[in-house]
């Protein structure tokens, strides 16, 4: 449980500066404005390399196959259904259903 | 604090509340699914109290991921708060040292989006902001706890559980299609991390992606404008020129 402790203390210094740190010492002003719009693109990137970096796998290997990976469909889905009703909720709904679906007849 | 100071607090955050408590039983269930044990669920709930990053550590550690890419990940998904926190230095500037350290703690996307608001509307005392994002804070979690226990409980299949996760990155990935150049960065972050992975079998390809991708985002954006900016110049010596012409 040793990692533990070390990923529960890291990630909570990691989240408490940029919390902290600024309010303390900033002023929205005092920030730069190429850094605060290069800020705007890193949570899509993490976000994409998140999903990319699983649904286009399958038992550890690239695979593009929607009859054997079967996350490739549902992930359309999701995508039509969050583009449409930018739901949080929706989206997990749909792709629980369509995931469980698959994971039965297939 | 008065009684008003709290329901006034306690109200401006209820609608969050709820889509705290149905989030933060997901991410207990997949925390537990990521192999972290009840207790372990709401100490980092308690002590670093980040929605999208816990979802992210869960996802991470099921894939495998070592603990420092994980971490590293978390900085840079949390790094967005440093504006928000900047932006309310002004609100808090004549409350205490302790003041500013707990609710600075619990800033997060929806308690700025509410404290924000209000405090620009100007009835907003501090007190009832700190009220707002308590509030917020103890039902997150309380709901990760929860969702622990219910995953201890139940037997839940991998693959679908971890699709739930994918499912909800999908639609935070989707929520940040703000402009075109935010949607070709999310590309090139996916074309990125499927390439480096496929290469090195490690996840550190999520961390140079999302590094490679946002300055890719950000390199169109500025170059969008100083073409805007050529343009706009473009008109101004043709019609300077045209006005000539007319004379």
């Amino acid at each position: 449980m040793n990692s533990y402790w070390t990923l529960t203390l890291g990630m909570a210094v990691v989240t408490y500066l940029p919390r902290l740190l600024p309010m303390l010492l900033l002023s929205k002003k005092e920030i730069s404005p190429s850094f605060s719009r290069w800020m705007t693109y890193i949570p899509v990137s993490i976000f994409s390399a998140l999903v990319a970096s699983d649904i286009f796998f399958w038992n550890g290997s690239f695979n593009i196959n929607p009859a054997i990976n079967i996350k490739l469909i549902p992930s359309v889905l999701v995508f039509f259904i969050a583009y449409k009703t930018k739901s949080l909720l929706w989206s997990m709904i749909i792709g629980l259903v369509g995931i469980t679906l698959l994971w039965i007849f297939l | 604090m008065k009684t008003a100071t709290i329901q006034n607090g306690v109200k401006a955050a209820s609608p969050v509340m709820v889509s705290y408590i149905a989030l933060g039983m997901a991410c207990g269930v997949v925390l537990y699914d990521a192999g972290i044990s009840i207790f372990g669920i709401g100490l980092m709930s308690v002590l670093v109290y980040a929605g999208a990053a816990q979802f992210l550590a869960a996802s991470m550690l099921v894939l495998g991921a070592s603990i420092p890419s994980v971490i590293l990940m978390v900085f840079f998904l949390n790094l967005r708060h440093v504006l928000m926190s900047a932006s309310l230095s002004s609100f808090v500037k004549d409350r205490s040292f302790g003041f500013i350290s707990l609710f600075s703690h619990v800033l997060t996307d929806e308690s700025y989006g509410i404290n924000y608001t209000k405090s620009r509307e100007g009835l907003w005392t501090t007190d009832e902001a700190m009220m707002t994002s308590l509030s917020t804070y103890g039902t997150w979690v309380l709901s990760t706890i929860i969702g622990g226990a219910i995953g201890s409980q139940f037997q839940v299949n991998t693959t679908i559980m971890n699709f739930a996760l994918i499912a909800m990155f999908l639609c935070m990935m989707v929520q940040q299609f703000i402009s075109r150049e935010h949607m070709i960065a999310g590309l090139v972050s996916a074309g990125v991390t499927v390439l480096l992975m496929v290469l090195f079998k490690h996840n550190i390809a999520l961390v140079i992606a999302t590094i490679i991708a946002s300055f890719a985002g950000y390199g169109l954006e500025v170059r969008k404008e100083r073409r805007k900016d050529r343009k706009k110049d473009k008109e101004i010596q043709s019609d300077l020129k045209g006005g000539e012409s007319h004379e």
